[in-house]
């Protein structure tokens, strides 16, 4: 490796990781947040059987599973200011990874409620509880320790998905790596330079997880 | 107290209750017996509307109810004075012991959280868990898991408890524990419906007992009566049945 090359990864590293965390965290964290809240409104009124939203939810679910998370983003962006509504491209990917991965969530959700016993339901009922009191209370605090494995892969996934954004101009650290290498020719070196700073991230999520699926245990 | 007429139950074609009639006085202890499909605990959970019944009639301290036709409302009134022990205990399993008994007096009896508390410790003392407060289900044996399934369903002082095949799931070393439990309960007047295979239990503690086939009542009467001087050849059949087992 000659020092030109050095130089080249050592400078575009920090570049890279600041972006990431400027960028590519911020992004990864409200889109999520916002994806976990959708999905659960999405899951419950499914499991709750409440008529028009369970046909709605279901449709949406139909939808954004059905079509691919970078056909979604350039809709929004590239395509929604033909019909006059514009949006910036950061609150866009915000929009679109958020909707994309709250209805992937919504499913991991109502798996996960509808594997908790019905007789936690009924010993609910019989001390009293009303529907609502049990969901929330002993429903979804059982559910949320189930789903919480699968919700992290969706999680670690939206981190790389997140790398899409770039292609609608989102300044993210994908987009960082594609101007230094074209200003350099450096493709190769940079693109695994970006790859392993997208693996150091995911490596944080995954100790986490196992971290907090110690703390989230009932024995 | 409570007496139910005239109580059916199909689910699809099939008839799991044909016309149950019940009577139960404060402070009886009921032992109902039969064997597997013999609709004895479809009937313990149309008593608390886990099962909702086809027809019949409640009448529950005084007060009618049509069970074909029941609101929420009524269904929330009467399960206040009611508790079920289930066979699988269906402890909730996010909570601690303590946690299982205070949750509906809390929640849905707005209780204060101290008195709860207090109830509720009570209630586990009672049972003989006082060591086992902090304790999740899944750190619990089945017998000590039913045990507080036991403090969760007498911490409200319902007028009557109903407990569905209690001992089980049980392994056979851990069901004398629960037994004496309720039998201690049986004894301060607690009123309990009992749905067991206890046959000793039945002989012993309960006030009557009743025998059911086919989703009838085939014979009902005192322990003595039932065990002694069972009057239909098919109660008798049944008994024999168990005592034959070495």
């Amino acid at each position: 490796m000659n020092d030109r090359l050095i130089e080249i990864l050592t400078s575009s590293f920090f570049e890279i990781l600041i972006q990431g965390l400027k960028v590519t965290i911020p992004l990864t964290i409200i889109s999520f947040a916002i994806a976990l809240v959708i999905a659960l409104l999405v899951a419950i009124v499914q499991v709750a059987n409440i008529k028009v939203a369970k046909q709605v939810a279901r449709f949406y679910v139909w939808i954004i599973r059905g079509t691919p998370l970078i056909v979604q983003l350039f809709i929004v962006f590239f395509g929604l200011p033909s019909l006059g509504i514009v949006i910036d491209a950061f609150p866009s990917a915000i929009i679109v990874f958020s909707i994309n991965t709250g209805a992937y969530a919504s499913e991991t959700i109502r798996a996960a409620i509808e594997a908790v016993p019905n007789s936690q339901f009924e010993a609910g009922y019989c001390v009293g509880m009303n529907y609502v009191q049990i969901m929330y209370r002993i429903i979804l605090p059982q559910a949320m320790r189930t789903a919480f494995p699968p919700l992290s892969n969706s999680l670690i996934g939206l981190v790389k998905d997140t790398s899409l954004a770039a292609s609608i101009t989102v300044v993210d650290m994908f987009l960082v790596a594609q101007r230094v290498a074209a200003q350099t020719y450096e493709t190769f070196a940079l693109y695994m330079e970006v790859a392993l700073v997208y693996l150091i991230f995911c490596t944080v999520l995954t100790k986490l997880q196992t971290v907090m699926e110690k703390r989230l245990r009932m024995d | 107290m409570l007496e139910i007429k005239g109580l059916k139950k199909k689910f699809d074609d099939l008839e799991v209750l044909k016309g149950i009639d019940l009577s139960v006085k404060k402070g009886d202890v009921i032992s109902i017996l039969g064997s597997s499909g013999s609709g004895k605990t479809t009937l313990l959970r149309c008593l608390n509307f886990l099962t909702m019944a086809d027809e019949g009639e409640m009448i529950f301290d005084d007060v009618h109810y049509d069970l074909a036709r029941m609101s929420k409302k009524e269904i929330f009134d009467i399960r206040k004075k009611t508790a079920f022990v289930f066979q699988n205990y269906a402890l909730f399993i996010n909570k601690t012991a303590l946690e299982n008994v205070t949750e509906g007096l809390i929640v849905a009896r707005k209780m204060d959280k101290k008195e709860a508390i207090t109830l509720a410790k009570e209630a586990l003392d009672r049972v003989g868990l006082s060591d086992r407060y902090d304790y999740y289900p899944r750190q619990l044996s089945g017998g000590q898991q039913q045990r507080v399934a036991i403090a969760r369903a007498m911490v409200y002082r319902p007028e009557i408890i109903y407990f569905d095949e209690p001992t089980s799931s049980l392994d056979p070393e851990l069901i004398g524990e629960v037994l004496s439990v309720m039998r201690d309960l049986a004894q301060s007047g607690m009123t309990m419906i009992v749905v067991t295979h206890e046959m000793n239990f039945a002989k012993n503690v309960s006030s009557k007992v009743i025998f059911m086939e086919g989703g009838k009542i085939v014979e009902e009467g005192t322990a003595k009566e039932i065990f002694e001087e069972a009057k239909e050849e098919r109660t008798r059949r049944f008994l024999a049945s168990y005592y034959d087992r070495i």
